[in-house]
């Protein structure tokens, strides 16, 4: 059985130093 | 067919190190320590950092990717090749032609 496909996203997270 | 100026089927793809990775909730959480930004990869973003920790083809990871995911090779190619380029952008992964 294959897994659900989404489509893959890059998040680039306000995190600041 | 993929569309893409820097990756091509051929290309080799590696991961660039020296960076902070951590599962969280699922999702792959990366610190990139050359530019001090946190990403998120998510789910899938995640198993293909993962696949790349060993440098690979294009090719090869999309095959891993068809074998394990319900998705057809079109699809699975053209948005494979697309979250690639941003890491690529990110300089966080090294891409060889």
């Amino acid at each position: 059985m294959k897994k659900n496909w989404e489509e893959p996203k890059l998040e680039v997270l306000n995190i600041n130093m | 067919m993929i569309n893409s100026q820097t990756i091509s089927v051929e290309s080799i793809v590696g991961q660039v190190e020296g960076n902070i990775v951590s599962d969280m909730g699922g999702e792959k959480v990366m610190l990139s320590i050359s530019n001090g930004k946190y990403y998120n990869l998510g789910e899938i973003g995640g198993v293909i950092w993962d696949a790349i920790q060993q440098p690979l083809s294009f090719s090869e990871l999309i095959d891993n990717l068809l074998n394990e995911y319900q998705v057809d090779r079109e699809t699975c190619e053209q948005q494979v090749l697309t979250f690639l380029e941003m890491l690529l952008e990110e300089e966080i992964i090294l891409i060889r032609s």
